[in-house]
């Protein structure tokens, strides 16, 4: 089963509060839920909305059609009224507001709905397109968000000014009522959410007064889930796998969509660790700093990283070209450092708070000069969890900066997962040639075999560091055979990783792997793919799917192999189709068709079944563009 | 104590720089610091060279121009036991890394910083630096200066660095003393050091500081220290008056200190008392490669019940 909501409003009136609610209640009776939120940059009064998958198993996507559709303003109509498929929810008040009054809405997207609306000969308030969306057969719902406020407002003897605050109560209320919630698990999420009992008997007041005057449509019958399930957003996912690391000193400054991660580990710096020696319990620091600009961000963590301490930071497009300087920095000095790389839409601000993943081939030439530079992505919310651990070993195995890419459809994404999935007792943690007692005559910069010296803190020994070329010992040398070695001596870091990283973790496969057609893709989009090559499999289309999860040292001779002879679709969020040209690089192969998409919104699960049901017709390129 | 053999040093003879590596490697011989745990940070230029050339064993971190304070800073807040020493130049630190420099100030670390300050970029030959004053014209300029300049130690004062000194290369022995006070100072600590340029600069030589460098010490009535809360404004005051000093006399010495504001590092120990017991590059974090951190407490904030 799948069955999609979705919720609008105004940014700052509560959406994301009521999306979370009501997501928890569904949760609490055994189902999975993945929802994705989309936001303008602003604070308060834009549009924003949640759109929530719910299903009866591990889910990855939303979708673009919308099941049951919660609104109680205009602008969520005016924005979405053409995605609205099975129910649609809206505030009788708002009946006669016309598209060109609503002054939050972008006047193009005004000017879209007027246009569309004058097609089909219709007027241009809520009214008129709620008729246009039921003749087109979607069941209409019309609710007096007024009436049951002032009936709250009456009973509880409170102004309506703040019985106003209850409206996004009374849509998931509404859409609880439709989708067939039980209306105790409802009251349940909104008592967890209101501790305070004025809100708690406000709300809770709405949640009844509204399942009394709304039809029940869909069926939600309660399941059993024995196993403990946890949600995670991906800031939460990659901050939760930084402490799981030991990573202890966290530098940043403000970017969305990243610095929600900074935020919740300085929320949690104080951790609770295990004395290997005594089994006893004891109180761990994660030192947060959040730095003047991404310049010290960088230059903090790398500072950081010296003295032993597994140091990171986390940013985004705009921060990460200011960190280009000091990743140079890192790769000279062989410093290990972990730059958590949550992708928005580029170039320049370009749309902070929206998905992108068109800084990928950016990520892979960070810096001036040739230095290893060890690149991997996250495909789901586990992965996240579980690549922060992984960035951490790979950044001190070879003494270099790893980075991490998660695009802000994972970031600001949720999704319920049994949490055996993030494999704890699996994970391991490798400090790679970290030495607390060097030898006598320790050199930092050391020649070896595998590119890779030992590596004490300063305060172990003397050492010295430049990011001017250098001897073994860090002192700077412009000497053409010290050049020559020591060049040698980095680069063949990466020939190391390459040998010893095994490629079958570098990409993952799904599906049909043998089947003639084979998708390519890599970050959010693999939770699409995912879904969609499931429900393909239905219609009796077979797919496979290669999903890379490190660029860089990358898996060319797997790839090579699996790709070959094959039929390749390449699904990315960008222009360029950058993982193609990656692919294209390393092994000469090249995707014979290609998804893209780049208007700043996630792949959607029905248009991407569409897409790929045109690709497999041969079209070349499909360019997706759903989503308000 | 085994000391570096230090075959070449890149300076040019007569360069401020040999008084403050001197007056640098005296003072931490004099308050007999453990070389291994005291780290040099310095940053780009002639100055940022400063720990190749040193002859105690002391470890150096050469890093970014302008970039030095944001290393310093995540090697002492990682390992507060280190003592970190900043060597930066001006153009460093008060250009190119000016936002480092005033935001260093708002945290209080503790740790040193010296500024060799000789009013231009001399490894690109001589181009104006922020402490150069307007309408100059050294040797090495095609125009006379077009910027007017940076006062570092009136920024330093209205930025929260808590010891403001000003020393002068060409006397080390001064210079010396300022330096251990500074590194004793708990909170960050700032010296700018007056240091000619032979070859760059020559308007700001020795000769023409000699002349007129005098020493705040030698002011009966001058006392720069904070000793209760109530002084602040009114030392403050007086060391950013003082500041403003300059012309037939140039005043070196101790501006300001004061030690009643916390450092970052009691901030840190404030909200995680362990913070200090347990230093963060000294955690074990693995017992034969099993994680020791336990997040079974965080998961639970995002179970579904």
């Amino acid at each position: 089963m799948r069955l999609s909501w979705l919720i609008g409003g105004a940014q700052g009136t509560g959406v994301d509060t009521s999306a979370q609610i009501f997501g928890d209640a569904i949760a609490s009776m055994g189902y999975f839920v993945y929802g994705n939120r989309e936001y303008y940059s602003n604070i308060k009064g834009r549009h924003s909305y949640f759109n929530v998958t719910i299903s009866d198993h591990r889910v990855n996507s939303v979708s673009q059609l919308i099941d049951v559709m919660a609104t109680f303003d205009a602008e969520t109509i005016f924005q979405h009224f053409e995605e609205a498929k099975g129910v649609l929810i809206y505030n009788s008040s708002m009946k006669g507001v016309k598209a060109s009054s609503v002054v939050s809405m972008e006047p193009e997207v005004a000017q879209k709905v007027e246009s569309r609306l004058k097609e089909k000969g219709l007027g241009e308030t809520v009214e008129d397109v709620v008729k246009f969306v039921g003749e087109r057969g979607v069941k209409t719902v019309e609710i007096d968000y007024d009436s049951i406020s002032k009936e709250i407002s009456v009973k509880m003897h409170l102004p309506l000014s703040v019985i106003e605050r209850v409206k996004n109560t009374i849509a998931i209320a509404a859409s609880g009522k439709i989708i067939g919630l039980d209306k105790n698990a409802l009251l349940n999420s909104v008592k967890k959410t209101f501790k305070q009992e004025t809100f708690y008997n406000m709300n809770s007041m709405a949640v009844e007064l509204t399942y009394d005057k709304v039809e029940k449509v869909f069926d939600l019958p309660p399941r059993n889930e024995s196993k403990k399930r946890v949600q995670l957003d991906g800031n939460t996912a990659v901050a939760l796998g930084k402490i799981y690391a030991g990573v202890r000193f966290q530098s940043y400054y403000p970017i969305t969509p990243a610095s929600d991660e900074s935020v919740f580990l300085e929320a949690h710096q104080e951790v609770m660790m295990m004395d290997p020696k005594t089994g006893d319990k004891r109180k761990g620091t994660i030192v947060v700093v959040q730095s003047e600009d991404e310049l010290a961000a960088i230059n903090m963590a790398l500072g950081a990283s010296l003295t032993g301490v597994r140091a990171a930071t986390a940013t985004s497009g705009p921060g990460f070209s200011l960190m280009t300087e000091g990743i140079g920095w890192g790769g000279m000095n062989e410093a290990p450092v972990v730059i958590t790389y949550y992708i928005r839409g580029g170039p320049s601000t370009g749309q902070p708070t929206r998905s992108s993943q068109a800084d990928l081939l950016f990520a892979l030439n960070v810096g001036h000069g040739e230095f290893p530079r060890i690149v991997i992505a996250s495909g789901d919310h586990v992965e996240a969890f579980r690549d922060a651990v992984w960035a951490s070993n790979l950044a001190e195995r070879y003494q270099t900066p790893v980075i991490h890419l998660v695009d802000k459809g994972l970031a600001n994404a949720y999704s319920i997962f049994e949490e055996e999935e993030l494999g704890l007792d699996s994970l391991i943690i490798e400090r790679g040639k970290l030495t607390f007692c060097p030898s006598e005559g320790y050199k930092r910069f050391e020649i070896t075999k595998d590119g890779i010296s030992p590596r004490a803190p300063l305060g172990e020994a003397w050492m010295m560091y430049s990011g001017d070329e250098h001897d073994e010992e860090g002192h700077i040398r412009e000497e053409s055979e010290n050049r020559i070695k020591m060049y040698e001596k980095r680069m063949r870091k990466l020939e190391t990783a390459d040998a010893e990283i095994p490629e079958e973790d570098r990409l993952k496969t799904y599906g049909d792997i043998d089947s003639d057609t084979v998708i390519l893709t890599w970050g959010s989009p693999k939770g699409t793919v995912l879904d969609s090559i499931q429900e393909l499999k239905k219609e009796g289309i077979s797919l496979g799917l290669v999903q890379i999860r490190m660029f860089s040292p990358f898996p060319k001779r797997l790839i090579a192999k699996l790709l070959s002879g094959k039929k390749v679709i390449d699904i990315e969020n960008n222009y360029l189709a950058q993982a193609n040209e990656v692919l294209k690089l390393n092994t000469g192969i090249s995707a014979d068709s290609f998804i893209l998409k780049w208007n700043g919104r996630p792949i959607m699960m029905d248009e991407l079944m569409n897409a790929l049901k045109l690709s497999m017709k041969g079209e070349k390129k499909v360019i997706l563009n759903a989503g308000a | 104590m085994q000391e570096h053999k230090v075959e070449w040093s890149d300076w040019c003879p007569g360069c401020g720089n040999f008084g403050i590596l001197s007056a640098e490697q005296q003072a931490i011989t004099e308050l007999g610091l453990d070389p291994k745990k005291i780290v040099l940070v310095s940053g780009i230029g002639c100055s940022g060279k400063t720990p190749h050339f040193m002859r105690l064993p002391i470890s150096g971190v050469h890093t970014l121009h302008g970039r030095a304070m944001a290393f310093a800073t995540g090697i002492k807040l990682s390992n507060p036991q280190l003592k970190v020493i900043v060597n930066a130049g001006d153009g460093d630190q008060l250009g190119i890394g000016a936002g480092h420099f005033v935001n260093s100030g708002r945290r209080n670390i503790d740790m040193t910083l010296i500024i060799h300050d000789n009013g231009v970029y001399g490894l690109t030959k001589g181009q104006a630096s922020p402490t150069l004053k307007l309408g100059l014209k050294t040797k090495s300029l095609p125009k006379p200066n077009i910027n007017e300049s940076i006062n570092p130690l009136a920024v330093a004062l209205a930025s929260g660095y808590t010891f403001v000194a000003r020393g002068y290369a060409y006397d080390v022995k001064h210079l010396k003393e300022l330096i251990k006070a500074a590194i004793t100072h708990k909170g960050l600590a700032l010296i700018d050091v007056l240091q000619p340029c032979p070859t760059y600069n020559d308007l700001f030589t020795k000769e023409y500081y000699d002349k007129r460098v005098y020493r705040l010490e030698d002011v009966k009535s001058w006392n720069p220290v904070v000793s209760k809360k109530e002084e602040v404004d009114e030392k403050m005051a007086m060391a950013l008056e003082k500041s403003l000093e300059w012309g037939d006399r140039i005043p070196i010495g101790i501006f300001y200190k004061n030690e009643l504001v916390s450092t970052y590092e009691e901030r840190i120990t404030e909200r995680s008392p362990s913070y200090i017991d347990n230093l963060p590059s000294q955690e074990v974090i693995e017992d034969n490669g099993r994680p020791t951190t336990l997040i079974e407490e965080i998961l639970k904030e995002k179970e579904i019940k």
